[in-house]
């Protein structure tokens, strides 16, 4: 288990690494004058734009961003802002896609299950910018009917952060309960399930059997589901206007604040590592090391 | 009668097929239906019934079927007119993606030329972050930004990001199929290794190829979509205004173009990035269900 754990966290800092050298390739653009042609022309070269930035960050950290505010400062209401929306995002892709998942193995031969089936195929194939923008519009439309309006954009009201997660739970929600349905229904037809059954075991603790054992591979997919919240997240939080780090990072990125985009991409790495970490963690103490050991 | 049965056994297939013959008819002979304004006419303005000149974007109404945009364009014709163009970038994206990343698979199954640890670092890098940031901060390198055949640099960098996930699950696929007896007949007669990659291997792959290859499609015009969103996509050129004045100028009619300023459309006139997006949907939706049903004809 510790080795397991240096071995990730030495993998995170080099990526780290690998993405703060992306980052400071030079792209602050100058107009040079050569002879009556204007050519634009990158201001620093690479080894000068890293020394700056290493001279910049001994001095004075992350900075202040344009206006006088500490990054570090505004970054933690804005992570406030984004843990609001990935948190629950996670917990209801996960449990909600494997009860989702459950329900639909449960009813697969009745037409229950295949009208299931069908709406969560439809709907893993809306991408989620487009959902985002059909329930906004469908809202409006509704507004005009007589629903009682309320914000559909920014941060500042309690419910502001529901839309947003919808949108961005639907596809790995949906993307978990498919997987749950595959694995569950790749178990089937094993011995130990017919040993269950004759033994009189119910529906129920049958399932419950097969979740432990399918719970390995459902776990391999924490990582994927984290990675699109977060990619969905930049860009629902950007369409909702709702002031996330997520919101501020593509800013950052395009005005060439480099040290400002670092102190936002890392909360994002750090989620993502935590992501792993757990999922290690969770694997050890939740299932059977050697097959048969289930309970 | 043979048909009909065919039909319901493939219906996926057939639905499929359906789906992308009209889109195919919309891209190529939209531009001649009626009610196509092929010449994309800009309005300044119209007369409301009280005599009062109204700017656009006007909203969806019986004259402009799904509105028009800030320039007054029907959308309907923006959308048709740039389909072509769309596809285009979306299936030479795909092409060009499967193109790198067979042989770079073939390399990582015999682990030569340290390809293997490449791979495996491409995927571990993107598995930790998400592929759009890197998008944002390659296609604003310099070098691309200002570079005239911009499109070309963008479609090679969406194209190279995901080498490294078709890499490995092509990687996989060989190592299944390199434990075969006749792989190993091969071997032992010392075929090269060129002609164990294309007589040997590859011939079983070609099924699982165009699956994953129609898959992938969706999967493109997605991120495309994401790109239009965050307004970086772009066809646009990087022109010489004035002295020492620089602007970016579009000179594409894609759909991503026209999300590029949903930010402000989605408070106001949100028909202009909704049916660009419907539209990018449709061909999602194309291509998954044409992917299925390609799997289900091949089983």
């Amino acid at each position: 288990m510790g080795w397991d754990f240096l071995k990730s966290s030495f993998v995170f800092v080099l990526i780290v690494l690998g993405f703060i050298l992306l980052l400071l390739a030079p792209r602050i653009m100058t107009v040079h004058n050569l002879g009556g042609y204007y050519t634009p022309k990158t201001e620093m070269s690479y080894k000068e734009n890293i020394q700056a930035f290493i001279h910049d960050f001994q001095t004075d950290g992350f900075g202040e961003n344009r206006y006088g505010t500490r990054v570090l400062d505004e970054l933690k209401v804005f992570i406030k802002r984004d843990l609001m929306i990935v948190i629950p995002s996670f917990l209801l892709s996960i449990l909600g896609g494997i009860f989702l998942g459950i329900v639909q193995f449960q009813f697969r031969e009745s037409p229950f299950g295949k009208i299931q089936a069908f709406f969560s195929w439809i709907f893993s194939s809306v991408p989620d910018f487009f959902f985002y923008i059909a329930m906004q519009y469908a809202l409006i439309k509704l507004f005009y009917v007589g629903l009682p309006q309320f914000n559909l954009y920014g941060s500042d009201k309690w419910y502001s952060f529901i839309l947003p997660m919808i949108a961005v739970t639907l596809y790995p929600m949906l993307h978990m309960s498919k997987y749950t349905f595959t694995s569950l229904e790749n178990e089937v037809g094993q011995d130990y399930l017919r040993t269950a059954y004759a033994k009189g075991l119910r529906t129920l603790g049958v399932l419950k059997h097969l979740i432990w054992n399918c719970l390995s591979s459902l776990l391999n997919q924490t990582q994927f589901v984290m990675l699109y919240i977060l990619t969905s997240l930049f860009i629902i939080e950007k369409l909702s206007n709702y002031f996330g780090a997520g919101y501020h990072l593509y800013g950052t990125m395009i005005n060439n604040e480099d040290p400002r985009t670092l102190a936002f991409i890392l909360p994002y790495l750090l989620i993502m590592f935590a992501t792993i970490i757990l999922t290690k963690i969770c694997r050890r103490w939740l299932v059977p090391q050697r097959s048969g050991e289930a309970r | 009668m043979k048909i009909i049965t065919f039909i319901r056994h493939h219906f996926l297939f057939c639905l499929g097929m359906l789906m992308f013959l009209i889109l195919l008819f919309f891209t190529f002979f939209g531009e001649y239906l009626p009610g196509i304004d092929r010449d994309l006419k800009e309005i300044e303005y119209i007369w409301t019934d009280k005599k009062i000149p109204l700017a656009p974007p006007f909203e969806p109404s019986e004259d402009y079927l799904l509105g028009t945009d800030r320039d007054g364009r029907d959308l309907l014709s923006l959308i048709v007119m740039g389909a072509k163009e769309t596809l285009l970038i979306i299936i030479s994206i795909t092409i060009i993606r499967y193109l790198i990343a067979i042989p770079l698979a073939f390399l990582a199954h015999k682990k030569s030329l340290g390809i293997h640890h490449l791979v495996s670092w491409m995927n571990g890098f993107l598995s930790y972050i998400p592929s759009i940031i890197l998008v944002i901060l390659l296609v604003t390198l310099p070098p691309i930004l200002t570079s005239e055949t911009r499109l070309l640099y963008l479609i090679i960098v969406l194209a190279a990001l995901e080498v490294g996930r078709v890499a490995e699950m092509f990687r996989l696929e060989f190592s299944q199929i390199a434990s075969k007896e006749f792989v190993t007949g091969g071997n032992s007669i010392g075929v090269s290794n060129f002609r164990l990659f294309r007589k040997y291997l590859l011939p079983f792959l070609y099924g699982k190829l165009l699956i994953s290859l129609v898959g992938d499609i969706g999967k493109v015009t997605f991120l495309l979509g994401q790109i239009g969103f965050l307004g970086i996509f772009i066809t646009q050129v990087f022109v010489q205004v004035d002295a020492g004045q620089f602007a970016f100028f579009n000179t594409s009619l894609a759909w991503p173009m026209l999300l590029l300023n949903s930010y402000n459309d989605i408070r106001s006139a949100i028909w202009i990035p909704f049916f660009p997006a419907l539209a990018m949907t449709y061909v999602i939706f194309t291509f998954n269900i044409l992917s299925q049903g390609i799997q289900k004809l091949a089983k």
